[in-house]
Parts: C-alpha cells; structure tokens; sequence
C-alpha cells in the first residue's frame, strides 16, 4: 500500500505545474545571482567559492522553507480540502502506509526541487566568465564538492526539518494555516539565534539553536581568510556537528511522532465546535404569522455609516484572528528583543532614548508589520469568498464603494495599530528600565505621520494587487516580488532613486538634539507623493474589484468602464494632480537643487577626477602657516558664512605660479563671494566644476620663501532635500562643520576609486597602497592628516544663533552679542596641525579640573545637551585618568585645556582635534554602564581621543606607508593603558579579546591584502586591533616603564618637528626595537615586519593533589606559529621557541570597580618549542581552570581553545 | 412590475455558450425553471441577480435596466444561490441581523422583530443562538431562504432551494413561497419537475443556453395529452424500440422496465396503452429534442 501511495504521490506531483514552477524559480534564481557575480565577503573570494556557495544555499534554505511548505503541507491537507476523505478512508490502506507514502512522495519531490538551485549556480557560474556582466575576477575555479558537501550537509538537511515540521503540523491540525504559523516561528528562531550571536559570550547557544545552522556556519568560518574561503568546506565538527545532529534529531523525532500518533479517524473526523450549545427560548411556533414590512433606508448616509460599521467589523475580524494575534505577539516580541539585544556599542548597551525605541520599528518588527498587512490584505478582499458566503453578500443592495472602502479602512486601522505597537512596547520597555524621558512628541511625530502613511502606503498597493489578482496566494507572491524587485534593483543594479520605488523615502536619523531636523520636509514631502499615488490604485482597484461571479479580466474590463463614472474619474484627477504636483515638488528637490548620483555615476566621477588630476599628487604647493576664520551660522537657515584669512609660504626650493585648489563636490551649496591672492583676483588657467578641481595663476609668482595672503569667503547652503544623504554640516542644532569648507591644496588621493575591481574596470591600474614608502623623500615631506601645511597658527570667530553656543580649537578670547547674534572668539596658543572644527549648538556645560604632575590645572569643559548627563564623570573622568598617564609616560600636554562637545547622530565616531574633542550624540552620551562588566567606552575612547593630542598633534606623522601606526596604534595603546592602571591588569583580557576578534575579522574581509605594521596605510583592523594587541604584548613582555620610556624619547625627538623629514613607521620602530631585550626581537620581527599568528591550544589538564595543600598540574598543550602572506597563504611554520604565557586560574572575582577579574595561581612565561608537549606545575592552590596564553595577549587564530577547565 | 429578459446572451471566456438569445416575460408569482444540469439556469440567474455581465441583450425589470443599475435591483432582491458558504464562528440571528442591516433595515426594534420571525418561518428558531457553522445541510440551507427573504423583495431568485430538505421542510418552504409569491417575482430552479408543476404560474425550460420551452405548466401539459404512450417492455430490447419511436423518458416500475414515447398517433405495435401526460413528458420531450436523453 505504502509504495501505491508513493507512486500516486510521484505521479501526481509530476503533473503539478507547481513542482515546475518552484524548481525554475530556485534555478533562475541561482543562474542570475551566479551570472552577476557576487560574492557575499570580500572582492578576494570567488563568487564561486565552495565557502560562498555554503552559504549561499544555506541562506536560501531559509527562504525555500516556503517551498517547503508549499510542497509538504498540502500532500495531507489536499484530502480534507478536495473531500477525498469521504472515501478515501474506506479503502484498505493503513494508517503509517498512507503517511509514509505522503510523507517520503513529498519530500522526495520537494528535494529534487530544491536542486534548481545548485543546477543554476552551476550552469551561471560556468557561463558568468563569458557573459561579462560581472569581471572575470570574480570567478573561481570550479570545486564541485562546495556544491555536494553543502547541500548534503546543510542545504537538503534544512528542507527536510522545515518539511517536516510543516507536514506534521498539517498532520496534527488539519490546517494549511498553522504552516503559516510555523515559518513564522522559525523565522523567530532565525532571527533571535543572528541577534544573540552578536553578543560574543553567546556563541555556543546561537550556534546550538539556529536550525539552519546560518549562524553556526558564518560563526565557524568567520575568521577565514579569503584564501580559505576559496578552497575549503566547513567540515562537520565541533558546533557544526552538533547544530546538525540536534536539529537532525528534531527533524527525525518529529516524524515518528506524527508517524506514531497519526490516526485516521481524528484526521478525518469533522471539526465540531467545542463550545456548549446555547439553548434558546422557542420562538411563536405559529409558523403562519406573516412576516412583517419593514422600513428600508438606503440614504447617503446610511451608507457612510455602513462604510464604518463594514469596516470596523472587518477589522475586529482581523485582529480577532488568531494568526494575527500569533504574528503581533511575534513582532513584539521581536521589539523587545531587540530592545535588549539590538542597542548596543562594544557590547554596552544604551539608554531606551525614545529615538532608539522608534526607530526599532525598522529592525525585525518591520518584517513582521509587512507580512501582516499583505497577510490580512489578502485576507480582507477575499473574505466572502473564501467561506463561499459571497454568492449571498454580492447580492445585498451596499454600494461597491461602502464594501470595497470599508476594507481599506480596516487595513488603515490595523496598519494604525501595528504603528502604535511600536510606541506601547516602547513605553513598556522604557518604564521597566526605569527612564521615563519619555517623548511623546517624538513617538507621535513618527509613528503617526511617518510610518503609519508607510504602511498605508504597503496598504494601498496590496489592496491594489489584490484586487487586480483576485487569487490570494498569487496576490501575496505577486507583492511580495514587488518589494523585492525594487529591493534587488536598488541593491544589486544599484539604482536608487527613491522617487521611482514606490513607498521609499530618503533614510532619516532621529536625534535628541536636533529632532527630526531638516529631515521632517523631506519624508512629508516623499509620503504625500506615495500617498497620492497609492490613492489612485485605490481608485483603480475599486474600478477594477469583483463583485459576483466574474473574474474574467475581459469583463471586469467591461465593469470597470461601467463603473467609471464621475466621482472615481474626479478622484483619479484629483490623485494624479496632487501626485504630479508633489512628484514635481521631490523631484526639484532631490535633482535639481541636489544632485543625484547613480552609484555608477559617482565612480565614473571619481574614476574621471583620478585620470585627470592624479598628474598633480606631488605637486609643489605652498603650505600654510597661519589661518584666521569667520563662520557666520545661521543654524535655522542651515547656512554658513564662512572667511577665511590664509598666510602662504613657499616652503619648497622651485618658483610656484599657480594655485592647485581641490574643492571636492559637497553636498551643500558652495558659492564664492570673494577670492584674493595678495589682494587680487587670481586668473583662473582651469575651472573644472565637474570634478571641483581648479588651477589659478598666483600674481607675479611664489620664489622660494615667499609668502602670499590668500582671502577667501564662501556662502554655504543647505537647499531642499536630497535623495539620500544626512547633510550633517549644517543643522538647526548641533553643527559641525570645519576645515573641509574650504578647498585644500592640489590632487586628494582619498577620493580615489579603492575597489581593485571597480578600478580596473574603470580603466585605472591596480592600486595596492595609497601612501608611498616610508624612505620616500617627497611623503617624508608632508604630514598625512593634511598636507597643505606644517604646523600653523590658528584662530577663529564664529557667530550663531544667540541660543547657541560655538567651538573651534583655541582658547576662549571674548564672547559677545551683537545684531542679535552670538559671537565667540578664539585664538590657539602656539602651534598645531592645519585641523580644525567649528561646531554650534544650543549646549549646556559642565565644567572641572585635571592636575598636572608639576602641580598646574587644567580645564575640562564638557558641552552637552542638556538631557544627556548620566554619563558627563565617564568624560571628565576619562580626560583626568588619561593626562595623568600620559603626561607622566610621554611627557607634558601641549594645552591648558580638554573640551568635548556632542554632535548629533548622523554619524558615530569622535574625532580629536587640538584640545578639542567632537563626539557622536549615540556615542557614550546615553551609554548604559550599569553593569561594570560592560565595556566602558565612553571612558575608553575618552582615552584614546586624548592620546591623539600626544600622538597625532604633537608627533604628526608623515604621509608615507606605516606612519598612522604612529598616531592610532599609538592612541589604542595608550587608552589600553589607562584602562590597565584603572581597573588593573586582571580585568583587562576582555578588552583584548574583544581587539583580537576585530583583527580576525578585518583580515577575513579583506579585500586586496593584508599589511604589516610598518608598511600599513589604510587597514584600520590592523592599526587599531593588531597595533593595539601588539604593543600591549610588548609592553607586557618588556614592561610597561621600558616601552614607554622609548615612547618618550621617540616623542621628545618627533613632536612639532619643524622641517621633513616627518615620522615614520621605521623611526618609531627604531626606539621599539633598542627598548627590547634580544631574546625578543624575535616577536617585534613577527608582529612588525610580519604576519604571524598563533594556534595555541591546551587539549588536556590533569591535577594531582600530591600532598596536602601542594597540587601537580599537568598540561597537554599544541603550541604553533603560522606565518602568512597578505593574502592569507599559509609561508611556513615558525620553529624557534617562543616566549608564551602558561596560566592557571583559581576563581573569578569582582575589583573595586565591579569588573570580573582573573585570579591566576600560577602565571609565568615559558619558552615553549613549537608542537605538542606536556608541563608539569606544581602550585599550592586548586586552580579551576589551566591555559596556554590564557589572557589573549598573543595574536591566536582560535582564541576560544586556549584555556581548558578542570 | 415584470421583469422582462431580451435577447440576453453569455458565452464563458472556455468558450461555453451558457446563454443564447433568451427572451423572457416573467410576472409576479412562482416562476419556475427546468432544465438539465449545465443548462444555463444558474448563469442565468446571477445574472438576473446581478452577479453577472451578460454579452449583450438586456434584462429589465420594471423600470430598472438590472445590467446597469445593480444596486438599485439589489435593494428589491432576494436571493438564494445554489451554493453558498456562512461563517462559521456566529450565530444565525446575528448574522441575519447583520444581513438585513445591509439591506437597509435600519430600525433596531424592526430588525430584531424582522429576524425572529424569519426564523420561526424557518423552523430555526431554537437554534438561533447556535453558531453557523454546527449547523446542518438541511439547516443551512433554510439560513439561506431566511437570508432571501429579509426585506420587502420584489424580485426572489431561489436556485435549487430545497435541495437538502426534508418531505417536511420542503413543504413549508413551498408554502411560504407561494404565500409570497403572490405579489412578488419569484424565479425558482429546480431539478424536481413536480415541484414546478404544483407550484409555478408558468415556466420555461431552458437547455443548452436556449429557452426550449415556455408557458403554464398545465397548458403545456395539456398540449402534449394525447401523445404520449407506454409499454412494459424486456430491458434487453430497449435499443429497438430507440431506433423506432421518439423515446423519451424510461422508468422502471416494480423492476419491470417502462418506456414512454413521443408519437401524435398511437402506435401499431401491440402493448403500447396511452399514457396521461404529466410535465415530467413534456420536459423529457422537449429537451429530448436537444440532447440525449438516457435514462436507462
């Protein structure tokens, strides 16, 4: 009987045009993805690579749980909904027959479906060279077992659990719905395991719970170098292996669960309704009396008033219905989630600020949100018709508009609702946190009158969709791949135009300081236009709707003329109007008061300004060295008056005759008011508006030194709205703007195109450094932050709105009011860098104290919002942690004086300009640092900003390969220091750790080769994480006083140089390299000159109490040294001893500050030879825990493995 | 008011030709509709019944052209369609209620009073209060007569109402039928030719798409008396007598096989008697001259 059914299943699936049409969607899908060529990592693995192709088919395994669905939930449900059953249950098969048959019939199917996906990867991938739509580089050869390996391993084992889950679901509920449910859970699953793995601690249970094992692969493979990922297979070990065998397991007890409690006669009985009969009272049983007349009304307003009554009985439909309330509990619960997991920096999380709360709504709610609404769309045009009641309702005298506008207002209702959630969750979350900064206005604003016209906006074109379709889950497909093929045309063709993708907006960022800020016109504008238009779908679908038994599109043509009568054609009119008028509105403001740029063109633009002007990289130049500058804010205007005062100096030993100035495209307006060299008007020998480059004759010429004024005034304008962009120079609150209003001096390598791809097919050479080598003579020249001065003198006066107070880098001279504005003066005692910012906003100020080792004060000034104060001694206590240090380590600071001030949020970093520290609004201002064993970085970078006073203004470094060492490394180094002395050495391993990772990940994404220390001029994973773990290392190694003692003297030697010479990566090496011993240098050769990196591991602990109070431990361990080339190739294996931490650890304990510290019973260095050996140590103290390396100090390759428990 | 059906003609996108030039008068009273299955009855209905375009031809009733003015011909309409669903999860007084809101009873006390009634007419009255979903065919099934009925309809169409009921239920319905009947159109289609010839003022026979038939059902009983004959006959010689007469209809009686044929004179051959003719000849006859008719 089984194999009959088998058969049957086979046969009638191979007739199915279904099982066709999901393998060509699975194929076609594959092909153009492999065709296109993109890999998922960096531009150094193939698309083809068996690591992008395991996870290219594990990905799709997600999504194809819908397939899986579709295949496996109907093979049972097709007998109840056809009414098989009726006799079907009368012939003589059995129970476990009949499902067996079904179930194995199915999944065979559903798996010979699922190979669409690898046949097309395959047929792509080998016509994808030829076709040129992407470079050849960009395919590998081809590895077959990246094709088997995974999909026997992952991709197939995926299907079959999400298969089977949906088959016995239908099996136990008898409901292809509850399949709806089930992916719905799933799909939480996913999403909670990607969610907590970004939470490092968390690894082993992310990779434990995601049935797809998505996380687990990416958490296995992740440090991988793009050679590893073009040659190997994640082989099934380790997390990997269980993450398979469990869900495997899952997968296997599922079914012989429904196998065993599968029974006929409760799959086929019918579904009586649980609840208890009322009984009712009898009616007259005299069955003559005549019905009465009745009174009817069929006014205008009796049909508005059943508009509303249809529609809010569709909407308690709606929300009555159990899916719904499924997935609304499931989209909360995501907001919560995230609440916790998704606000956090370092590891910290952040205050529940009502911009963070709002602004989850795009995390995974928003999935949740979109699947309802096209969902319950669905649901609510075919809601007569899907329990056949529609041959009776069709037929009631309601006009088509009360019954087709009653569904549009049930969904505006409940796309009113899923907007509100979003505050209600939010207040929950803010109040069980215990911060009641609660801003209504700001929930209001958005969740009203910008994602709720959003979501009606989805509404609307479902409604739209819909109704044209008429087959639900056609409908729900058809917009679905709208979505996405706007979604695949922005990202893979790379064309984003928001005005031709129905419902985008520009992206916005919400901020405590400047609100909605320029943002607010702009989503208005882009959700009035959407809105016009979703109405005029509205209309046509209201045309275009079905009443009755038609649903030829031929005569629902005929209808729709018939019903287009004067009110549908004046709305139309009226929409269209109102739609061509916004239309004309965005578009003159996001093209032609803004441009717009295509990706493409922007690279053509960059790849142009490179052909044309590299020629003038090394151009002699003159360099400034003084600036005075006014800045006239006008913060409500978003505009700026900007003069700046330049002294010029031919510092070279050739004659100049032109001025090279670079103005670059920014993205406000920039208008020249006036531009004098010595008082004239230069003559200009090129203006190229295009590319923003222009050559001007200097008068008469600069001889070697010579000096020029240079005047220049500049109006700069914010105007409308862009197409994208957060235009962040100037706003209404919280400017920061500066240097980079003014053009700079000759060609600026920094915009050049990076990608080697994009380069050459951009007909521009491989390009492996930006910087030249550390002995070349004419970046010896130059300093790297800015190379159109040495050192200056600087001041400033800038005006702004009288509420507002303004910065720039210097000390505080005057403050004055004048014409209702507010002036603030500064002037920068001796010299600095050409680096400055002018910032303005309406700030409140805290202000303290540092002391200096020779018994001077120092002024910290901190100017913040008003509401941002939890964290202002983080800051303050930053600044005096660090001039302690520093000044005692490296030597004296420079100023008398540390100002930080709070920018908002449009970008997240801070940046140390003289005695002048900006810093992001979400970053440390609303940190969260409770829990002491969270990462404190608003101490942190507090320490790091501060250093780049010693290193980067007082030792600038050349503009040659390696010299940026000088300043981040530097300050990485330092702020590690800080952090050592503060909270002591044993707490420091989670700081180092959290480094290392950063460094594995940076070289596994990287896209050309991986640098040195010396030779590095762009990689930041190797100058903050590598330089930092390094330098902590050899500090540790040498001693701390030693290394810093060399630091010293390398500062005394380098800082405010006057002439070239500048630092280099190779002077600062040299004081390195006398500070340590010879038995070491072995370790600078590695980590400076080299890449090295360690696999060390304790595969076995064995403790002996040998006497009373005296343990013998014995360790197992593997200790390997690996060296590599830049791009990953394993060069040979180290075969010298190395000098490396052996630790044995007693209990965990909490410092004074409340941070978890290590507490070794045994921590010394041993020289250890490479390969695997035992030691043996005896200790007085039980240790808990035995490690080699067991702090992170060396640079592992598996970090996890280095430390065993006993 | 008549309800005046000219030249109405439907072909379905396959190609099916449901409807061909029908032409019909229909006045207030029973109307019934005969025909076989696929006929046409039911497109023809949810057309009167504005569920459906029809090609071309006009349907009026009144003063409403009922292709045009939908709504308007809604507000008058009660309908029952062959098949229908309910929803499952509310009571049956609810859902009237609800109904005949939608039809513009708007008076609360009225409605109420409107829809107990209805379902004492019914015979659903005890289990008002049970969701629709529990309830049975036969049950559902007088739900939807309620449902029709709701209003001040001038126009009912019952397609195959009492399919599903009971000898009892059957008979009311009937009964309440012709009660309203009286100064109402009601188009009735069914399968059961007696009913139509107990209860219909006239009637039409409709197949193929075409109106093969119309009039009184005694008079075009009347017409066809005196042509019909019988005869008790061996099965195994069935095919014979096929070649020779115009058989219309076949039966058996007491597991002997009976034939009824079409013929003006009797026929020569000896055992065939005359037979009274009854509307379920004249329907045999006339869609025998359409299709096939085999009955045995």
């Amino acid at each position: 009987m089984f194999s009959e059914i088998l058969r049957f299943e086979w046969r009638y699936r191979r007739g199915r045009p279904a099982t066709y049409a999901y393998f060509g969607i699975l194929f076609l899908f594959g092909l153009i993805t492999a065709i296109y060529g993109n890999s998922p990592a960096s531009e150094k693995t193939f698309a083809n690579a068996p690591w992008s192709i395991g996870l290219m088919l594990i990905i799709i395994s997600i999504f194809a749980s819908l397939i899986a669905s579709a295949v496996m939930g109907v093979p049972l449900y097709r007998d109840i909904e056809h009414q098989v059953k009726d006799y079907y249950f009368t012939y003589p098969i059995s129970e476990k027959g009949y499902l067996l048959g079904r179930y194995l019939g199915s999944l065979m199917v559903l798996l010979l479906i699922s190979l669409g996906l690898p046949a097309g990867l395959l047929v792509g991938f080998a016509l994808g060279p030829h076709l040129g739509l992407s470079s050849a580089e960009h395919f590998g050869p081809l590895i077959l077992k990246g094709y088997w390996y995974h999909t026997l391993a992952y991709y197939w084992p995926n299907l079959i659990l999400t298969g089977t889950i949906f088959f016995a679901l239908v099996a136990f509920t008898k409901n292809v719905m509850s399949t709806y449910v089930a992916s719905l859970l799933l799909l939480v699953g996913y999403l909670a395991g990607t969610t907590i793995s970004q939470d490092l601690d968390n690894k082993l249970l992310a990779d434990l719970l995601d049935p797809f094992a998505f996380n687990t692969f990416l958490n296995t493979t992740k440090y991988w170098t793009p050679v590893e990922q073009n040659t190997q297979v994640a082989a099934l070990t380790g997390h990997l292996l269980w993450n398979r065998l469990i869900w495997g397991g899952v997968a296997i007890s599922v079914f012989a669960i429904t196998l065993w409690r599968f029974d006929f006669q409760r799959f086929w009985a019918e579904k009586l309704s649980k609840r208890e009969v009322k009984t009712a009272l009898p009616l007259s049983t005299d069955l003559r009396r005549p019905l009465p007349k009745v009174q009817q009304v069929f006014t205008n307003a009796h049909s508005w008033q059943q508009l509303f009554r249809l529609g809010w009985l569709e909407f308690t439909n709606i929300v009555r219905d159990r899916y719904f309330l499924a997935m609304i509990c499931g989209g909360v619960l995501f907001l919560i989630l995230d609440s916790f997991f998704g606000n956090t920096i370092y590891g910290t999380p952040s205050l529940p600020t009502t911009y963070f709360m709002v602004e989850l709504k795009d995390f995974d709610y928003g999935l949740f949100a979109f699947i309802i609404i096209i969902f319950f769309a669905g649901e609510a045009i075919h809601r007569d018709r899907s329990v056949k009641f529609n041959g009776i309702a069709d037929a009631l005298p309601v006009p088509n508009w009360v019954i087709y506008g009653s569904k549009f207002i049930a969904l505006s209702l409940v796309a009113f609702v899923l907007a509100n959630l979003v505050m209600v969750s939010g207040v929950l979350f803010q109040t069980m946190n215990g911060y009641f900064d609660y801003q209504f206005p700001m929930y209001i604003k958005d969740l009203w009158f910008i994602e709720f016209p959003e979501y009606l906006q989805l509404a609307l074109l479902t409604l739209f969709v819909h109704t044209m379709i008429n087959s639900k889950f056609t409908g729900h497909i058809v917009t679905i791949g709208i979505w996405l093929a706007m979604f695949g045309i922005r990202d893979f063709a790379e064309y984003d135009f928001n005005m031709l993708f129905y419902s985008y907006v520009p992206g916005y960022t919400l901020s405590d300081m400047n609100g909605f800020g320029h943002f607010w016109t702009s989503l208005n504008s882009f959700n009035a236009y959407w809105l016009s238009f979703g109405a005029i779908l509205l209309i046509i679908g209201f045309l275009f709707w079905t009443r009755g038994a038609e649903d030829h599109f031929r005569v629902r043509r005929q209808v729709a003329r018939q019903r287009f009568q004067l009110l549908p054609a004046l709305g139309i009119g009226l929409f269209t109007i109102l739609f061509a008028g916004n239309g004309a509105w965005v578009y003159r403001n996001t093209a032609v008061l803004n441009t717009y740029r295509t990706s493409k063109e922007s690279k053509v633009l960059r790849a142009d300004y490179e052909k044309q002007y590299s020629k003038y990289l090394w151009i002699v130049q003159p360099k400034i060295t003084d600036v005075k500058v006014e800045f006239d804010l006008l913060p409500t205007e978003r505009k700026a008056l900007a003069k700046g005062h330049f002294l010029l100096v031919n510092k070279s030993d050739q004659q100049i005759d032109s001025l090279h100035l670079n103005f670059g495209s920014p993205e406000y307006h920039r208008e020249i008011k006036r531009f004098t060299l010595d008082g004239k008007n230069p003559v200009a020998l090129l203006e190229d508006k295009r590319l923003g480059y222009s050559i001007y004759q200097i008068p008469g010429g600069m001889a070697p030194g010579d000096t020029m004024r240079w005047e220049m005034e500049l109006d700069l304008q914010f105007q409308g709205f862009p197409n994208s962009g957060s235009g962040r120079e100037f706003v209404y609150n919280g400017t920061f703007s500066g240097l980079g209003v003014f053009p700079g001096f000759g060609y600026d390598p920094s915009s050049e195109l990076t990608s080697d791809i994009d380069r050459k097919k951009y007909e521009l050479p491989e390009k492996d450094y930006q910087a030249p080598p550390a002995d070349d003579p004419k970046g010896l020249s130059r300093l790297l932050f800015n190379d159109d001065a040495d050192y200056i003198t600087f001041e400033a006066t800038v005006s702004t709105d009288p509420d507002q107070i303004a910065i720039a880098p210097g000390y505080l001279q005057k403050e004055w009011t004048q014409g209702g504005r507010r002036y603030f003066h500064y002037v920068m005692e001796g010299e600095m860098d050409y680096f400055f910012n002018i910032s303005s906003a309406r700030y409140a100020v805290h202000r303290d104290t540092w002391s200096n080792p020779d018994g001077t004060t120092g002024n910290i000034e901190i100017y913040h919002h008003p509401t941002h104060t939890t964290n202002l001694d983080r800051f303050t206590n930053g600044v005096k942690a660090s001039m302690e240090y520093y000044s005692r380590a490296f030597g004296p600071y420079q100023y008398r004086q540390m100002r930080i001030l709070e920018f908002p949020r449009y970008a997240t970093f801070a940046q140390s300009f003289p005695n002048t520290v900006p810093y992001a609004e979400s970053f440390g201002w609303v940190g969260d640092f409770s829990d002491p064993d969270d990462t404190d970085y608003a101490f942190y970078v507090t320490a790091h900003e501060v250093a780049h006073q010693w290193w980067g203004h007082q030792v600038t470094p050349s503009a040659t390969r390696g010299a940026n060492q000088i300043s981040e490394s530097m300050a990485e180094y330092s702020a590690l220091m800080v952090l050592k002395k503060t909270y002591g050495v044993e707490a420091m391993q989670k700081f180092l750790k959290y480094g290392l990772d950063r460094y594995l990940s940076g070289r596994s994404n990287e896209s050309k080769f991986e640098k040195t220390l010396l030779d590095n001029d762009n990689q930041a994973y190797v100058w903050y994480s590598k330089g930092s773990l390094v330098l902590y290392a050899l500090q540790d190694y040498v001693g701390e006083d030693r290394l810093n003692e060399a630091f010293q003297r390398f500062l005394a030697a380098t800082k405010f140089r006057q002439a070239p010479p500048y630092a280099t990566s190779l002077e600062w090496y040299r004081y390195i390299q006398e500070a340590t011993p010879d038995s070491l240098q072995y370790f600078l050769r590695d980590n400076f000159e080299q890449i090295a990196l360690y696999e060390n591991r304790v595969d076995d602990v064995e403790v002996k109490e040998i006497a009373k109070g005296t343990y013998e431990v014995t360790l197992s361990i593997d200790s390997k040294k690996i060296y590599y080339d830049g791009n990953g190739n394993i060069l040979r294996e180290g075969k010298e001893p190395n000098l490396i931490e052996i630790g044995l650890l007693g209990p965990e304990s909490k410092n004074d500050q409340g941070m978890t510290r290590q507490n070794p019973v045994y921590l010394q260095k041993h020289w250890l030879k490479p390969g695997r050996q035992t030691l043996t140590i005896i200790v007085s103290e039980k240790p808990l825990k035995a490690g080699i390396d067991p702090f992170n100090k060396l640079i592992d390759r598996i970090p996890d493995d280095n430390v065993k428990g006993i | 008011m008549e309800l005046i059906i000219e030249h109405l003609t439907k072909t379905y996108p396959n190609g099916v030709q449901a409807l061909q030039d029908v032409n019909l008068k229909i006045t207030a009273g029973m109307y019934g509709l005969l025909g076989p299955n696929g006929a046409g009855k039911s497109t023809l209905m949810r057309t009167i019944a504005t569920l459906q375009e029809a090609d071309s031809g006009s349907i009026q009733l009144g003063n409403l052209n009922v292709l045009q003015q939908k709504n308007e011909v809604r507000k008058i309409l009660g309908y029952l369609p062959q098949e229908f669903g309910v929803y499952p999860k509310i009571t049956a007084e609810a859902m009237l209620d609800h109904i005949a809101s939608l039809k513009g009873v708007t008076n609360r006390s009225e409605r109420k009073d409107l829809v107990q009634r209805l379902l004492e007419r019914v015979n659903l009255g005890d289990v008002r209060k049970k969701q629709l979903g529990t309830f049975s065919g036969g049950m559902k099934q007088r739900f939807g007569i309620a449902q029709a009925l709701i209003g001040n309809p001038k126009l009912i169409i019952v397609d195959e109402p009492t399919a599903g009921l009971d000898p009892a239920e059957r008979n009311r319905f009937h009964n309440l039928l012709s009660e309203i009947g009286a100064n109402t159109i009601v188009i009735l289609s069914t399968h059961i030719v007696d009913d139509v010839a107990n209860l219909c003022k006239n009637m039409a026979i409709i197949c193929k798409g075409q109106v093969i038939a119309e009039g009184h059902p005694a008079e075009l009983t009347a017409k066809a008396q005196g042509h019909i004959w019988r005869k008790v006959i061996d099965k195994s010689t069935i095919e014979q007598y096929r070649e020779q007469y115009r058989v219309i209809n076949t039966t058996l009686l007491e597991g002997q096989t009976e034939i009824h044929i079409y013929q003006d004179e009797a026929p020569s051959e000896a055992g065939f008697t005359p037979a009274v003719a009854t509307l379920e000849d004249v329907y045999f006859s006339k869609i025998a001259e359409y299709m096939d008719v085999v009955t045995i």
